[in-house]
């Protein structure tokens, strides 16, 4: 397994979180990052028991851009940063280097971050 | 324009009381996600990209002062002050907290507002003519039966879990502004050689991933038997529909699956041995609605305004604007104004809370309170008097509202796309905002003339790119953002669906593309010929040529 993380959208508010070390964080650059399927897979099943904190969590991919982890998925990327239309609103707001590795890579419109993408619908 | 009765109010309060006691649930644990997901969208909540969305019903479009007021104030309190409107005549909040849901559900009900109806698998808000009552085309007012399709519709027992979303549209003129061609029914009143009122039934129309145009079921449905009709339709739509497919569960689906002859069979079969009487509207009833919409007391205006006229020699701005914006009422001394949400560099059908205050004071002081809200993401003051047309430029200017592009080339319906949108494969507004700023010269625009450009960020157009004159389609193309480009779409009376161009571009080939179409255009132009009228008389082959010579 590449590398990756565990995101899901807040109950409360609907905002993006990610998961780090058991707790939810609001910042992409505070997500904590799996290298291996195990701990990856553990920790989003730990995700999956806080129903009541959080909706739908996931796993994602992630890629190295300037050495910076961020989503392989550019819909990951905007979860993350905000409406590019809005650079004022949303996560980007505050800047920084993870942002600005997160605004500078490319690909992935939509599909191909999301592991397990592909699943039954229930 | 209709006033909610005691009844009315009591419905959306105890909706709303509802939904509170459904979301203290969810955040206790009570209620699952899975099992919550259903009736937060019967109440128009979304979880989007980044927030939970609400989307907020504007039955058939018309909104008075006071509530577009009331929708400013929840922009303010609990969003970052703005809203969206969308291409169903509707409003959308994007950045929603669901445990503050239930308190901006009593806010909306407050100015007798709801979001039902505007999710799930039942008959939504009805689209409507966003001229209804003020253009003298229609034969009758079309919200008469809009309101009529609302309260017949609104929590139906029988037609709220439907194999799939279920849209009609209501038009009275034979200028279409609702895009009835394109809902699964589309209603289209006209009268008979006898004067008798009826309706042009059409069916199994839509956009997503498989467009059809609809086909006329009936040419004429006397007005009085439209909601057992409807019944007889979605009756047999909900007994054949297929729910074991979402992407085949549309009637448009179905339509095409029996053929429109056999679907009309049947509807015609079920019609004639149910119980009419227990459903159509009672004539007191209809008497009752139609009086709600005859309240405006048009005063008496002279057809030519000496003062507007002055005013357009002095202003030439004004003068664009009464060209492109203004329309012609069918009282004398009035008109119908409409105002782009579309200045560009802005996003398309977003106004701000302030700008919606100002539009409802605008409103009270010279358009007897009432608001339109268009399919094309626009507003509308219905009635104007032409004396104060002047002022009210002024006012639109002063809250940054005065664009006066309306139907030109920059004004652009755009689907929020991956900028908010869950489902989107591509952004939709930055490409929108990107064509509108190269069609900003306002001289560039009107020498162009009409042309509809509509770009949705995914396959299920709520952008509504297939009746776009020039529509753009986004596609993930080996993980980057591509546009598929169609021509020839219409969602007017003239409705079709537009022809793909060739491979799809890039996102920064977008509108060098749109370019190149529109200067093919001026080239084959003839005459008076709108961008649409050149391309069905020549085709594809030069715009094909223009854009695909340029991009190599």
């Amino acid at each position: 397994m590449s590398l990756a993380a565990v995101t899901a959208s807040d109950l409360r508010d609907g905002e993006v979180v990610f998961w780090a070390e058991g707790r939810w964080v609001k910042r992409f650059a505070d997500a904590e990052l799996f290298n291996a399927v195990e701990p990856g897979q553990a920790a989003l099943d730990l995700a999956r028991a806080q129903p009541t904190i959080v909706v739908e969590p996931y796993l994602i991919n992630l890629d190295l851009e300037g050495g910076v982890p961020v989503p392989t998925s550019y819909r990951e990327r905007v979860r993350a940063l905000g409406p590019t239309i809005h650079p004022e609103m949303g996560k980007q707001a505050e800047g920084g280097l993870v942002v600005q590795a997160l605004r500078a890579h490319a690909g992935g419109a939509r599909s191909s971050g999301r592991l397990g993408l592909i699943r039954l619908k229930r | 324009m209709y006033r909610y009765d005691a009844i009315d109010r009591s419905v959306i309060q105890d909706r709303s009381a509802e939904f509170r006691d459904q979301v203290e649930r969810r955040l206790s644990g009570a209620l699952t996600e899975e099992h919550f997901k259903p009736l937060r969208l019967m109440n128009g909540l979304y979880l989007q990209l980044h927030a939970y969305m609400l989307r907020v019903a504007i039955p058939y479009g018309a909104l008075s002062s006071d509530q577009l007021r009331g929708l400013a104030r929840i922009g303010r309190i609990y969003d970052k002050g703005y809203g969206h409107f969308t291409t169903r005549q509707n409003l959308q909040f994007n950045w929603i907290r669901l445990e503050q849901t239930p308190d901006i559900l009593d806010a909306l009900a407050e100015v007798d507002l709801h979001a039902i109806q505007t999710s799930g698998n039942c008959i939504r808000n009805t689209t409507s003519d966003p001229y209804a009552g003020a253009t003298a085309e229609e034969v009758d007012d079309p919200r008469v039966w809009c309101e009529a399709i609302r309260q017949w519709s609104t929590l139906h027992p029988e037609f709220s879990y439907l194999p799939r979303k279920f849209k009609i549209a209501v038009t009275a003129a034979p200028q279409d502004r609702t895009a009835a061609k394109v809902h699964d029914i589309g209603l289209v009143l006209r009268r008979d050689r006898d004067g008798q009122l009826g309706f042009e039934v059409m069916v199994g129309g839509g956009m997503g991933r498989t467009p059809y145009l609809g086909t006329t079921i009936r040419e004429h449905l006397p007005v009085q038997s439209l909601l057992s009709y409807l019944s007889a339709i979605l009756r047999v739509y909900n007994r054949h529909g297929r729910r074991d497919n979402i992407f085949k569960a549309r009637v448009k689906i179905l339509v095409a699956a029996l053929g429109a002859g056999e679907f009309a069979r049947q509807v015609e079969a079920e019609w004639t041995t149910m119980d009419r009487v227990a459903v159509d509207l009672p004539d007191v009833e209809l008497a009752r609605i139609r009086g709600a919409f005859s309240y405006v007391r048009f005063v008496d205006a002279s057809p030519v305004s000496s003062s507007l006229e002055a005013a357009r020699r002095a202003d030439p701005t004004l003068g664009r604007f009464v060209r492109n914006n203004v329309k012609p009422h069918k009282i004398a001394g009035h008109a119908i104004v409409n105002i782009s949400l579309k200045t560009p560099g802005e996003v398309p059908g977003d106004c701000s809370s302030d700008q919606m205050d100002a539009i409802a004071n605008l409103a009270d002081q010279y358009g007897y309170g009432e608001i339109r809200v268009t399919h094309e993401q626009n507003l509308v003051l219905p009635h104007v008097k032409l004396d104060d047309l002047a002022a009210v430029h002024a006012g639109l200017k002063a809250a940054g509202l005065a664009c006066p592009n309306v139907g030109l080339a920059s004004d652009i319906i755009a689907c929020p796309g991956l900028d908010y949108c869950s489902l989107a494969n591509t952004r939709a507004i930055p490409v929108a905002q990107s064509i509108a700023q190269r069609f900003s010269m306002p001289d560039v625009a009107e020498s162009v003339g009409e042309l509809k450009i509509k770009i949705s960020g995914c396959i299920n157009a709520c952008g509504h790119h297939h009746v776009g004159h020039i529509g753009i389609l986004g596609v993930d193309k080996k993980g980057e953002e591509f546009f598929q480009l169609t021509l020839g779409g219409s969602g007017a009376e003239d409705a079709s669906l537009g022809d793909v161009l060739g491979p799809a571009v890039a996102y920064d080939q977008v509108t060098p593309a749109v370019d190149a179409l529109v200067q093919a255009y001026l080239r084959e132009r003839r005459g008076a010929e709108r961008f649409l009228d050149t391309y069905r008389r020549v085709g594809l082959t030069p715009f094909k040529a223009a854009v695909y010579a340029e991009a190599h």
